[in-house]
């Protein structure tokens, strides 16, 4: 009896003492506890956690690194996480944490990310930003779940089947025949349409005719062009256009001193015009006196009599010259004393 | 019009001395258990008749309770989930619940039966009697180290039940359903909780202690002879089965109402 009580002792200890080793350590194996002080922490702050819940994964590039250990809430209404790395794990640079729906079914996850990595959203950026500390707190922001979005689904498609009740209602039998009605005046405009596309093609194939060629006369003069450019591109590369414009400097100041001088000119010239006028207005007053017969150029101009005196004059003035020179001293006698 | 309510008096008092009784039982078995020097020598071998002894028709169970409810989760959500699910519905339904509810009516059957049946027969063959006439309280010596010792080992066993019902499960997944290991395994911590195996473990010493005080109860009141015997055994284990499922809604009511994974 005796040692049937000492193998039951023994039998039902050992039985207990294996069964609750193995229950513990399936247990904290199941539960990946740091038995080995291995596990790195990092505490991220959020305004929410959405379905994130103590055990999930945390993903760095898709791979899961960690999970979270710990929520607690904060304090200004922030909700503190606790994430449990291996201690081997590099965190990217500047990192933020997303929590994300990582299925359908309830599952989420702590997507650790560079800050660059974050989805171009506005408020997700605003979130981020508002999360950030300046110690080693990470910030997190929560995208929204399927739950959220097919919420806004739901919304957009009671949208969608109010729009689509009341095209039903606008759509009656009138609206039907008014369309029909449209339909053949849109195959009657087609059909008109083709033929004036049929005719006006052919005026298309004579313009792209004459487009051709005169592309083909662009193309010359983009050749000339470029050739052109070339010798400017080469003028310019050994200083003649330099000279060119200094040349043109030149002519343009002595064009300013030219216009200058013709300035002074005209000036002159007008000068010489008033002067001309009253020169003419006074010649005009004598030929006008001269013709009015008053006076001795008028009467010696307009009185044929007054010529022919004057004539008859000179004639005898010449034989009286010539007299003179004949017989001088019959006019012109000198004495000394 | 006296005899209609005196009916009437016999018919609550027929539903309601079991309670009081079963009360009173449960008060002595307590009392009992004072006298440690008493139970103690006893503990070892009736945990070892009860629970030890136990192990292989837990493990019988839990090894095609895994199994089943491996391709039962494959076969009920197919493709509609991802496959790692079949680790999570495992690992959820073999802790919280089959381990524990199925190891426990089978040893409902097998430590309820024996109980009554061993007591029974003392009190049949009076052998309670000359203890009692020997001063020695059967309820010390032979209730209360029957109690310990199924409260203690329901819960190692089912601990094995639970163990083996989830490799059983893995295995099944492995190789009939083409579910990785990672993948199981991925399915079994995504959810898991310690407190799915406290949950558990807790049940299961509950559904013990219940088992052998219904068991000891029957047995000490047992009547006539071999026949008694007999229907002091099938009363214990259908009213252990009633009340492993009693008490399995019972913990349920107070440990999952308005409790949630996270």
């Amino acid at each position: 009896m005796t040692t049937n009580k000492r193998a039951s002792d023994f039998v039902v200890g050992l039985t207990v003492l294996l069964v609750v080793v193995v229950l513990i350590a399936s247990t904290l194996w199941l539960k990946q506890a740091d038995l080995g002080g291995r596990t790195k922490h990092i505490t991220v702050r959020s305004r929410d956690v959405g379905g994130v819940a103590l055990g999930n994964p945390v993903v760095i590039r898709g791979v899961r690194a960690g999970r979270v250990e710990q929520i607690a809430l904060g304090d200004n209404d922030w909700v503190v996480l606790r994430l449990g790395f291996d201690r081997e794990i590099e965190l990217p640079n500047d990192p933020v944490v997303l929590l994300t729906a990582s299925s359908l079914f309830g599952e989420w996850q702590a997507t650790v990310t560079s800050r660059d990595g974050v989805p171009p959203d506005k408020v997700l950026k605003a979130a981020i930003e508002e999360a950030r500390t300046s110690g080693d707190t990470l910030a997190g922001a929560v995208l929204p779940d399927i739950a959220q979005l097919t919420a806004v689904a739901g919304r957009i498609s009671g949208d969608v089947a109010q729009v689509a009740e009341r095209v039903q209602v606008a759509f009656d039998d009138a609206a039907a025949r008014e369309l029909r009605e449209s339909i053949r005046n849109f195959a009657r405009l087609s059909s008109e349409l083709a033929r004036t596309v049929n005719a006006q093609s052919k005026n298309l194939d004579k313009i792209s005719a004459n487009v051709q060629t005169g592309l083909v006369t662009i193309n010359d003069a983009a050749t000339r062009l470029n050739t052109f450019s070339g010798r400017i591109d080469s003028a310019t590369s050994r200083g003649e256009l330099q000279t060119i414009v200094n040349n043109s400097q030149n002519a343009a100041r002595e064009l300013v001193q030219a216009a200058q001088n013709l300035k002074a000119l005209t000036d002159r010239l007008d000068r010489t015009e008033s002067n001309l006028a009253s020169a003419v207005a006074r010649a005009d007053s004598v030929f006008a006196k001269a013709n009015s017969r008053d006076g001795t150029m008028g009467l010696m101009i307009n009185d044929p009599g007054l010529y022919r005196q004057s004539d008859s004059l000179v004639r005898e003035l010449r034989s009286l010259v010539a007299d003179m020179k004949k017989n001088p001293k019959r006019y012109i006698n000198v004495r000394v004393f | 019009m006296i005899t209609q309510i005196s009916a009437i008096g016999r018919t609550t008092r027929t539903i309601v001395e079991p309670i009081g009784s079963g009360a009173r039982f449960v008060r002595d078995v307590f009392l009992a258990a004072r006298d440690v020097r008493s139970w103690v020598p006893e503990f070892s071998t009736h945990a070892r008749i009860l629970g030890v002894e136990s192990l292989p028709i837990g493990i019988f169970i839990a090894l095609f309770t895994g199994i089943v409810l491996a391709l039962l989760a494959s076969y009920s959500v197919g493709d509609i989930v991802p496959p790692y699910f079949v680790g999570t519905l495992v690992q959820k339904t073999v802790t919280l619940e089959l381990a524990p509810v199925l190891t426990g009516l089978a040893l409902a059957g097998r430590v309820g039966a024996n109980i009554a049946a061993e007591l029974g027969t003392m009190r049949v063959t009076e052998q309670i009697d000359a203890l009692e006439t020997l001063t020695f309280d059967p309820m010390s010596h032979l209730v209360v180290p029957r109690v310990v010792a199924s409260a203690a080992m329901f819960p190692i066993v089912v601990g094995v039940a639970m163990l083996v019902g989830m490799v059983s499960g893995w295995a099944a997944s492995l190789l009939l359903l083409d579910i990785s290991t990672p993948q199981f395994l991925k399915g079994v911590r995504i959810f898991f909780t310690s407190f799915d195996v406290r949950y558990g473990l807790v049940k299961s010493a509950s559904f013990g202690a219940a088992v052998a005080l219904i068991g000891c109860r029957a047995g000490l009141t047992t009547q006539g002879g071999a026949q008694g015997v007999g229907r002091s055994a099938t009363r214990a284990v259908v009213i252990s089965a009633v009340m492993i499922l009693v008490l399995d809604a019972f913990w349920a009511i107070v440990w999952l109402t308005n409790r949630t994974l996270k």
